[in-house]
Formats: C-alpha cells, sequence, structure tokens
C-alpha cells in the first residue's frame, strides 16, 4: 500500500504543514499519561497474545522452506532454485532460503514451528478467493466474516481486543457484529479542546444510522478511546530505515509492553507475487520476515511477556513447483505455515508434499490450515475453535503443554 | 416541493454519480427536480470546468542514465511525474462541471486495477488513463479490446514474460476472474490456454507503446470456454467478452460500486447489458428505485472523500502548496490515484470507516481548511448555518448529534467546516 518512493514520515510532514502546532496537536506526553494509559485496562502478564502475518500475494514456499537436495526441485527450477550455498539446513532435506537467519536461530532454539504443505481442499488459485478463504476460515461456505472476527462477535464490545497495524481494515478483523481496531504505525493524535469535544458528539451513533452510517460514528469514538490509551505508549515512532513490517511489529512490540490489552495483532507484508525475476526479491522479502519476526520476539523477550506471544505466518497460496519463462512462478496451492514464540513446541509439522506427485499439476495439501487456526483459538487465545470454525474437529499440537 | 426522499436521491445522484457538489449546485439541482436533475448529472457535454485545467507534459523518459547524479536526476523526476499525474487527474476530478465521465473514469481504474508501483512511469498510466476516458461511457467489448493492448496493463500483470514456450498465467487469469467474467466462470484449463492466446505482446516499459512479436506468440489453436481457435489478444478478448457471464458480471459491478455492495443486483440487469453498452447500463442502475430507498448507503473512499471535499472548497488540488503532502495524506488513508493495492483494486464501505483512517482525515481537513473558500457558511446568518451547510455538502438531512455539534461552532466557520467534513453523513453516501 505505501507509495514506494514516497517516505515522508510522520515527523516531518507534521512540521512541513504547519499542523504540529494547532489541530492535530499531540496529547500531551508525560510521565502520568504513560502510567494512565497502561493502568486504563492493564492485561496481566501470562495472558497469551497472538500475532498474525500476513504475507500478500502468495508466497513461493518452496523457496523458503527448501527442499534443496531433491532432483526434482532443481529439474523444474534451473534458473532459480537455491542451492547447498544459499541456504541454511534443518533436517530431513529441507532448508531455510539462505536470507532467513533468524528463523534459523529461532529453530536452532527450539522455537520454531514449520507446518508443511498447509492449505485447504481443492485449493483455489486466485489470490483474491484464495486470500478470503483463508481470512474467513472458510474454505466450503462463502462468508464475509473474518475468523479473528468470530472471535470478537462471541466476546463483548473492546475496540483494544485485536488491534491490526495499518489504515483500512483487514477483513480478518471484521466480524458479523464487531470488528477489530486498526492503528497505523505512526500512532494516533487526535485534536483537543472543543473541537475534540464536538468531534465525541458525532461519534454517538444512533438508531437512525443505517449500519455504514453507524460505523463512521463508531470510527470517530474508536479514535479517541484507542488515542487515550495508545499515544504515550507510541512517541516514538519506529525508524523509516526499517521494513515496513519491522516497523508494524515494533508498534506491536511497545503495546505489548506496555499492558495494552490486546489480544490479536494483525501486521502484513506484500510484493510476493513473484510472477517474473522470483529469486531476489523473495529471497529479500522472506529476509525481511526472518529479520523483523526475530527481533520482535527479542525485544517482547526482554519483557514480563516474554513468554506470552506467539507469532504466526501465513500467505493465501504457494507456487507452482516449475518455473515459468520469466524465471518466476505462477499461482500454487499448498506452502509452509511458520508459528514461532517461547511457548511453540519447534519442529516440522505436517509432511512436505511431494514434486512429481503432483496433484492437479501442483503440490498436494499436507495439513489443512483450520488445524492450525484451532491450535491458535484454543491454546493462545483460550477460546472454543468450533464456535469459530464452524465445529471444526481437529487442531496441531503445536503450543507447549497443548494436548 | 421538494421531500425528503428528493433530498436523499439527489444527494446520492451526486456524491455516486459525480464527486459532489460544487457550491450552490445541489440547491439548483433540487430546484429543477429529479428527472431534470438525473438528466443534467448524467449528461455528457463540452466542460467549460476544465477550461482552467493544466496538463503537465509527461514525457517519455527513455532508460535511466548511468551516471550517478545524472540518475539520481532521473529518478526524481520520474518519481514528482508519478505524483503530479494523479494531482492532474484529481484536477480533472473537481474543475469538472459535469463529472460524469471522471467518476465513471475512476470506476474503471478501480476495474482494471493497474499500479504505477510496478509500471514505474507516469507516460503508460496517463495513455491508460485516457483509454478508460474514451471508453468510460463506449462500449465494453472495445473498452475490453483496447485494455488487453495497453502497455501499462499488459506489463502490470507480467505480459512480457507471456511467451509461447513458457506461458505466464497472470494476465490471463485476472483478465477472466476480475476485469470479464468473475471467479467460477472458467476453469484452471481455461487460464493456461487463455494465457496462450495472449502470448507474443512487448512492451516498451517508460513509453507504455506494445508491439507483436510473432515468435512469441503461440501458434496453435486455444480451447478457451469450449472454443477452439488460434487466438491473440483482440479475438480473445472479444470471445471472452461476448459470453453471458461478462453482462452478469459488469452488471453487478457496476451495482456494486454505485448503488450497494449489500443489495444484490436485479437480474435484469444483465439483459440490460446484452450490447455491451456501458451509458445504457449505468444509466438503468441511475434510474433504479433502490436510488431513492432509505438504507442503501454507501461509504466515500479516500479520493472520493478528498475530491469532494475540494470541490466544496473550490481547491485545486494542483495548486495547494505541496502535492507531496497531499500523496503523503491520501496515501496513509489508503488511497491514491494509479496505485492501487492490487489487481483487484481498493476496498469499499466499512474497510475505510476505522479509526486509523479518521485520525488521517481530520489531519487533511485541518490541511485543506487552510486553503479553502469558506463563503457559503460565512455569507448567511448564524441561524442558518447548519441548513446553509447540509446545502453546500448535497447532505440529504444531519442527524440531530451532528446538529449538536455544529450549533456549537457557529462562532467559528473554520471549526464548523471541520466538523461537517468529517462527519458521518458526508463519509457515507447515506
Amino acid at each position: 500500500m505505501t507509495l514506494r518512493t514516497c517516505d515522508f514520515n510522520r515527523r516531518q510532514f507534521l512540521k512541513y504543514s504547519g499542523a504540529a502546532g494547532a489541530a492535530t496537536i499531540a496529547a500531551s506526553l508525560t510521565m502520568e499519561d504513560v502510567a494512565q494509559a497502561a493502568s486504563v485496562a492493564p492485561m496481566p502478564v501470562g495472558t497469551p497474545i497472538l500475532v498474525i502475518v500476513t504475507l500478500y500475494g502468495g508466497n513461493d514456499g518452496l523457496n523458503t522452506v527448501v527442499p534443496y537436495l531433491d532432483p526434482a526441485y532443481l529439474s523444474n527450477r534451473p534458473d532459480m532454485s537455491l542451492d547447498a550455498s544459499q541456504v541454511i539446513p534443518l533436517s530431513d532435506g529441507l532448508a531455510l532460503n539462505g536470507t532467513m537467519t533468524g528463523f534459523a536461530s529461532l529453530w536452532a532454539a527450539n522455537k520454531l514451528a514449520i507446518v508443511l504443505g498447509v492449505s485447504y481442499p481443492q485449493p483455489n488459485l486466485s489470490h483474491f478467493t484464495s486470500m478470503a478463504i483463508w481470512q474467513t476460515g472458510s474454505p466450503v461456505e462463502e462468508i464475509s466474516s473474518g475468523w479473528i472476527g468470530r472471535y470478537l462477535d462471541n466476546l463483548p464490545h473492546d475496540p483494544f481486543r485485536a488491534i491490526g497495524i495499518d489504515s483500512t481494515l483487514t477483513p480478518l478483523l471484521a466480524g458479523d457484529h464487531r470488528v477489530g481496531s486498526m492503528l497505523p504505525i505512526s500512532g494516533l493524535q487526535v485534536p483537543t479542546g472543543s473541537l475534540a469535544t464536538q468531534m465525541q458528539l458525532m461519534a454517538n451513533s444512533s438508531r437512525q444510522d443505517t449500519a455504514l452510517v453507524a460505523d463512521a460514528a463508531d470510527s470517530i469514538g474508536d479514535l479517541f478511546q484507542l488515542s487515550a490509551t495508545v499515544s504515550p505508549v507510541l512517541q516514538n515512532a519506529p525508524p523509516s530505515s526499517a521494513s515496513p513490517l519491522a516497523q508494524q511489529l515494533d508498534v506491536v512490540a511497545n503495546l505489548i509492553s506496555a499492558n495494552v490489552p490486546t489480544r490479536v495483532y494483525s501486521v502484513s507484508l506484500s510484493g510476493f507475487d513473484t510472477h517474473a525475476d522470483e529469486l531476489g526479491p523473495q529471497g529479500t522479502l522472506v529476509g525481511q520476515l526472518s529479520d523483523a519476526i526475530t527481533a520482535f520476539l527479542k525485544q517482547v523477550g526482554a519483557t514480563p511477556r516474554a513468554n506470552d506471544v506467539v507469532v504466526m505466518v501465513y500467505s493465501e497460496f504457494g507456487r507452482r513447483v516449475m518455473a515459468n519463462g520469466g524465471e518466476g512462478t505462477d499461482h500454487g496451492t499448498s506452502a509452509p505455515v511458520f508459528v514461532a514464540g517461547n511457548m511453540v513446541a519447534g519442529g516440522f509439522y505436517g509432511e512436505q508434499p511431494s514434486l512429481t506427485q503432483l496433484v492437479d499439476g501442483d503440490l498436494a495439501v499436507s495439513v489443512d490450515f483450520r488445524d492450525v487456526y484451532a491450535a491458535m483459538l484454543s491454546d493462545v487465545l483460550k477460546t472454543d475453535p468450533g464456535s469459530v470454525l464452524n465445529k471444526w474437529p481437529t487442531k496441531l499440537n503445536l503450543i507447549t503443554g497443548a494436548s | 416541493m421538494t421531500t425528503a426522499s428528493d433530498r436523499l436521491e439527489l444527494s446520492r445522484l451526486v456524491h455516486r454519480f459525480g464527486f459532489g457538489p460544487k457550491p450552490g449546485e445541489y440547491v439548483e439541482l433540487l430546484r429543477a427536480g429529479i428527472p431534470q436533475a438525473r438528466a443534467t448529472i448524467l449528461a455528457r457535454r463540452d466542460d467549460h470546468g476544465l477550461d482552467a485545467l493544466v496538463t503537465p507534459a509527461f514525457p517519455n523518459m527513455g532508460q535511466a542514465p548511468s551516471d550517478p547524479t545524472a540518475s539520481a536526476a532521473y529518478w526524481q523526476a520520474v518519481y514528482d511525474q508519478s505524483i503530479s499525474v494523479a494531482m492532474w487527474w484529481m484536477d480533472r476530478m473537481v474543475l469538472a462541471d459535469y463529472p460524469f465521465v471522471e467518476r465513471m473514469t475512476w470506476f474503471w481504474h478501480g476495474h482494471w486495477a493497474t499500479s504505477i508501483s510496478k509500471v514505474s512511469y507516469a507516460l503508460p498510466m496517463k495513455i491508460q488513463n485516457e483509454t478508460l476516458r474514451t471508453h468510460a461511457l463506449g462500449n465494453f467489448t472495445d473498452m475490453s479490446r483496447a485494455m488487453v493492448q495497453d502497455g501499462a496493463l499488459i506489463f502490470w500483470l507480467d505480459g512480457e514474460e507471456n511467451v509461447s514456450w513458457s506461458p505466464n498465467e497472470n494476465l490471463g487469469r485476472e483478465f477472466m476472474e476480475l476485469f470479464t467474467l468473475g471467479v467460477g466462470n472458467y476453469s484452471q484449463n481455461d487460464v493456461h490456454q487463455a494465457a496462450l492466446g495472449f502470448t507474443g505482446y512487448q512492451v516498451d516499459q517508460t513509453s507504455g507503446k506494445v508491439t507483436f512479436d510473432a515468435k512469441d506468440h503461440d501458434t496453435r489453436a486455444q480451447s478457451v470456454l469450449g472454443k477452439r481457435e488460434n487466438f491473440n489478444a483482440r479475438t480473445l478478448s472479444d470471445y471472452i467478452v461476448s459470453r453471458p457471464e461478462n453482462a452478469k458480471f459488469i452488471a453487478r459491478r457496476l451495482w456494486f460500486r454505485f448503488v450497494s455492495t449489500s443489495i444484490p443486483a436485479p437480474t435484469s440487469l444483465a439483459n440490460v447489458f446484452e450490447n455491451r453498452d456501458i451509458a445504457e447500463l449505468i444509466t438503468t442502475i441511475a434510474k433504479n428505485p433502490a436510488m431513492r430507498r432509505p438504507g442503501v448507503s454507501q461509504a466515500k473512499s479516500p479520493v472520493e472523500w478528498f475530491v469532494s471535499s475540494c470541490r466544496a472548497l473550490r481547491i485545486t488540488p494542483s495548486k495547494l502548496p505541496s502535492s507531496g503532502d497531499v500523496a503523503w495524506m491520501l496515501d496513509s488513508m489508503g488511497q491514491f490515484p494509479f496505485n492501487p493495492p492490487s489487481v483487484g483494486g481498493w476496498p469499499y464501505d466499512e474497510a475505510w470507516l476505522t479509526a486509523a483512517s479518521t485520525q488521517y482525515r481530520i489531519d487533511m481537513t485541518y490541511y485543506l481548511l487552510q486553503h479553502g473558500n469558506l463563503d457559503p457558511l460565512t455569507k448567511v446568518s448564524k441561524s442558518k448555518m447548519v441548513e446553509a451547510a447540509a446545502d453546500w455538502l448535497g447532505i440529504p438531512q444531519w442527524s440531530t448529534r451532528t446538529q449538536r455539534a455544529l450549533n456549537q461552532s457557529l462562532t467559528d466557520p473554520n471549526r464548523f467546516a471541520m466538523l461537517a467534513l468529517c462527519s458521518p453523513e458526508y463519509l457515507v453516501s447515506a
């Protein structure tokens, strides 16, 4: 979403436009504010937190967790395969892309679960349909609510419970009755004084409103409510030199350290639709992914919440086994899902799909993503997975102590 | 005699089929009555509003120089052009007296969503924009045929890489899924075969010029949706667009974006599109009784909100002190022309109504009010200000809560305007 070459950051902008001095002046940031923010409804240490990382575009699983010894891998991708010198071997003939040194250290520390061959029955090769299936958690029936949205539906309204770091709503967080809140990287700065009072008058939705007008009114109310807690926590914007994902996770780490009562965070990284000249850019992206998550876990690892955080990484599909003529890959099916954190039981789950025994020309599915979601719902969010996933009965035990 | 239903229907017409009223326009149209107002809004005529438009040059940038200093200047110019082509288009939306054509062009941009983030150069994007404008209210068969030979679109969807001995499915798939038929109306094999039909087109990235290279084109017969033929881009587009699913799909897309994302399109709408006449389809949609029924709401996207605010405030976007600031603010809200997030275009409705976008909208309103004209508020007595503001912005009726807020700001027109432009009633076309 970010304009590629536009690197104004908020601070520069405010200075430039002169807006900082007037209507949008930030709430005053005293130590008292910080203390107050954390005391609104601080979340007890020990409450598990789920961080969902969405990779948009369809990440190439085979150049992420690489079957580097498989002759079929090399023969299908003559100009875009990674050889032994470009990967970090794990076990079972699989290796991480050489850019993913951070993930390799998590793996060595037994804090990284790699679930192999994840998708759903009859995978769809459309970005939009497949992403909708992953985000709604419903491969069979077409529904409009996100799976985290339905988790929110089962609980009282609380704008803090699920937060996405972006300015537009991700479908993942939209339930039938409740939606998660969206927070930009730069945090929130609201008007003060009588303008604030009058703005908040407009935030009272009424029964005469259509659903969308009520949403518009609520968005004003949510802004003021969130801002009061979040602004003091996010005084220091992350460095704009960091990757977009690293910036988002920096915000999440700050909120977690401040005991903001949020159980689910949603962040994302785009650019994985590598139909052409894939090798360099995809390696860079998975490197950014690995670096950002490793740094994030280190950041929260230095706080009392070190053992509370679980990160889950998925994309809408993997890519075709065989490279196309442009040294890229077209849309495919199953791919690995990563789950990382101190309470994760590291290792491989599921099976690496065969590169020769294909199903309709694509990788077979070894694990249904709902088994991963059910683990997150049951063992991280401590809720009944069946109530969110249309009675889905099974789950993977990839959280330590889960049964 | 003006009724509440008239105010509601006219408000939807000016905001959804145009970009909101210029000062005084809503009252004038209301006076004319709905049938006349609708005809005016949907009219295509010489637009003297656009006389003031300044069109910057978008030269072919050619290859980047290797000298580091020259290269830095080159990329700066490429970046500046990517901003100014968007400002140029938003100027058109704001200045037009009859913005219907721009509104349709805007719709088609979201439909054939192509992003400068990959295309990089303004010139091919501008050429595509002119193509979309030419066909915006023409025949969909012609539009589709032009688009499959459009340099920016081909480059965006890797048509460059699509050669007979190694087809790239990106264009073939998105053409059927997002542009012409909708998901579920073709098989994976159709995608593969269509990709072969689209082989052989090369694009000069900086000029957008498309050439056909016969040696890269698949010369065998392809089998697409039951028809076997050696297709090329033009014949493939014609055939796919001739399918009955195309009429249903495009009718639903227009209904979805102009009327409602929650009420299904009437099934009869596809019949109106039998000849692929876009003007006939959109006119039929504009006359649908749903346009007068309460509850058929749509949220404005950030660009729609920005453009309608500029029209109300008599601001020409490119004349704001910094186009970079405008780009930054719109991008923060999640929408900048020529830069859709993906080939699926932008999200809609609830997606725009978040705390985060409210934050940026407040910032941007503050910025706009430093440069806008508030005559419609300052030239009326305080007792008439709330009512005058509804007419100024084309709002059918203020809610009680917003009236309360506005009534507390009668002595401060700037603050009053801030509230009105950020009000739920202005963000959502009720």
